[in-house]
């Protein structure tokens, strides 16, 4: 009887057969750019990611060209999270459309509402009263903060670093649960509403406000320490990924990964809306476009949201958080764009109505999705590990970028 | 509203505009044909006084008789969004060129619209689907795709199975590109 040996992986020998259920044919390039992409030069070979990969941030899948330890070429495979949000938004009713758009970013969910609701107003021209742009300001402001935290920790935990989340999540629960005493739920708010918000301020918002605004300067100041003066953090960072203001402006890249590199773009001066315009905030910028530069502004963000969110608490007039509208939202037929800053850019949303009670389309524009094209570009040439820190940096979140 | 924009692209754009420019609270809406497309977006990235630099939005819009390509763009020199619509696809086979050749970054947006609504864009190097699989022979936003709870309103009365990708039996390759399943 001859010696049973284990078969080894590296045996050119062994191939599946193709009759057999766990035979996949090579895939055939359907575009110039695939082709381009499947041929491997000699030494070169594929490495998967994903979809199930804590570095990913969701379930997003790359498939990786390596050459050694050098990241030659990558090709992220999306849809994993798709449920077609701009479908389902053509078959509800403009009520119902603002909560379909809450999941996208399940981090910011406001800024998702926000945008659609800006749009809706604009078709039935309608005005918000005061004390709702207010509140407005002040929850998105809230989010923002809330998001940027965790950003800071998760970038930390891409690069190893396993303590500034458990920092960063104090922070955001902290917040969390004070939009839940306002809103009533946790992370898919539903807050907004077509002329206003569902809802006044309450007691236990405010105070939980209150007592958090009076520490939060010093507590989020204190979290930074962990990251910001940490030698290997600082190292990995600087210098990777650079990106320059012509090729950003190329690649439709918006929010802090354009202030980074100098841009000084930002809807809330360029294109005011709500109460913006009255209040005084600064536009952090840093000229340098690498990963240490996206983090560093989005740490300088979280002080200038700080800063508006004391102005909001101190000029908030009395009045009415709803416009008076009929139950039913019937537009005119028309068009109308509405669009807000948020954490990572513009979101943005193109409504038509054809004067039923339905969007006839809507169109929802994700930051995530278009900085998710940087990641290929900015990776070349680097090592595996530092396409997390790149990807981390640029800080997409799945759930907006498949819709 | 920015009436000096509406003015300067009259001038500037000429007789490319198939309406006159309109404008509601801070958009600005063009249109062009589709041969004008690719022209007029030069010109509103390299005029030194439009300054349109930024593409924040490319989607497709199917309206049941035909499709549109809509793009949203942004300058520093206006306070309006720019929305340029290019009507007139025609839906059984929507054709248009790319806008890779002045933004990259619409290679992402003009794959999505692809996805969704078939449109072919002339020049983009990586036209293939983007979130559907690639066995997909759908394309999910036209209005001729209807919701499997929605089945009342397709004109079959409510027998279409919407999560059958396979390529329907009597389908040549080129139609089953084109059509939506059981169409």
């Amino acid at each position: 009887m001859p010696q049973q040996t284990r078969p080894s992986l590296d045996d050119p020998r062994i191939s599946i057969p193709a009759g057999s259920e766990w035979y996949e044919p090579a895939p055939t390039p359907q575009t110039e750019r695939q082709a381009e992409f499947l041929t491997l030069k000699d030494g070169e070979m594929f490495v998967n990611m994903g979809p199930q990969h804590p570095s990913t941030h969701g379930v997003l899948r790359v498939v990786i060209k390596i050459d050694g330890e050098k990241v030659v070429d990558l090709d992220p495979v999306l849809g994993y999270l798709h449920r077609g949000v701009e479908k389902l938004c053509e078959n509800a009713d403009y009520h119902q459309a603002i909560c379909y758009t809450d999941p996208l970013e399940y981090v910011s969910s406001l800024f998702c509402e926000a945008a659609p609701v800006a749009a809706f107003e604009k078709l039935m021209e309608v005005d918000v009263p005061r004390r709702a742009q207010y509140i407005r300001v002040l929850t998105m402001e809230l989010n923002r903060i809330a998001s940027h935290t965790l950003f800071q920790g998760w970038m930390a935990l891409d690069l190893g670093g396993l303590t500034p989340i458990l920092w960063s999540f104090i922070e955001r629960d902290e917040i969390v649960d004070m939009l839940a005493a306002l809103t009533g739920q946790k992370l898919l708010y539903n807050y907004y509403r077509i002329g206003g918000v569902n809802g006044d301020l309450n007691h236990e918002f405010m105070s939980r406000l209150g007592t958090w605004m009076s520490r939060a300067a010093a507590q989020i100041d204190s979290n930074l320490g962990l990251i910001n003066e940490n030698e290997l953090f600082v190292r990995r960072t600087r210098g990777l990924g650079v990106l320059d203001a012509k090729t950003a402006l190329r690649m439709g890249v918006t929010g802090p990964n354009l202030r980074s590199t100098g841009v000084p773009y930002d809807l809330r001066r360029d294109r005011p809306y709500l109460v913006y315009p009255e209040l005084e905030f600064d536009i952090p910028t840093r000229t340098e476009g690498d990963s240490l530069a996206r983090y560093l502004v989005r740490i300088d963000e979280i002080k200038q949201s700080i800063r508006i969110i004391d102005q909001v608490l101190h000029e908030m007039p009395d009045g009415p958080v709803m416009a008076k509208l009929p139950r039913l939202i019937r537009p005119r037929p028309g068009r109308a764009f509405g669009a807000v800053e948020g954490p990572r850019g513009v979101y943005g949303t193109y409504a038509i109505s054809d004067g039923t009670d339905q969007p006839f389309r809507m169109r929802i524009h994700d930051p995530s999705f278009v900085h998710l094209q940087l990641v290929g570009p900015l990776t070349r040439g680097n090592l595996i590990a530092d396409t997390m820190a790149v990807m981390a940096s640029l800080d997409p979140v799945m759930g907006g970028v498949d819709k | 509203m920015d009436s000096a924009l509406a003015t300067l692209l009259a001038t500037k754009l000429g007789e490319r505009l198939l309406l006159p420019v309109r404008q509601r609270f801070d958009e600005t809406e063009i249109r062009v044909s589709i041969a004008h497309a690719t022209e007029t977006l030069r010109i509103l990235h390299d005029d030194p006084i439009l300054e349109f630099e930024m593409l924040i939005d490319l989607c497709g819009v199917d309206t049941g008789e035909e499709m549109q390509v809509v793009y949203h763009l942004s300058s520093s020199r206006s306070s309006d969004w720019l929305r340029l619509i290019v009507p007139g696809l025609e839906r059984n086979a929507p054709r248009i060129a790319s806008a890779t050749s002045i933004w990259p970054g619409a290679e992402w947006m003009e794959r999505e619209a692809y996805d969704m609504f078939g449109i072919i864009f002339e020049g983009n190097r990586d036209l293939r689907r983007i979130y559907m699989p690639d066995d997909y022979r759908s394309f999910p936003l036209r209005k001729d795709f209807y919701l499997a709870d929605d089945a009342s309103r397709s004109p079959a009365a409510g027998v279409r199975n919407m999560e059958r990708a396979g390529t329907p039996q009597d389908a040549t390759p080129a139609t089953a590109l084109r059509r939506t399943t059981g169409a």
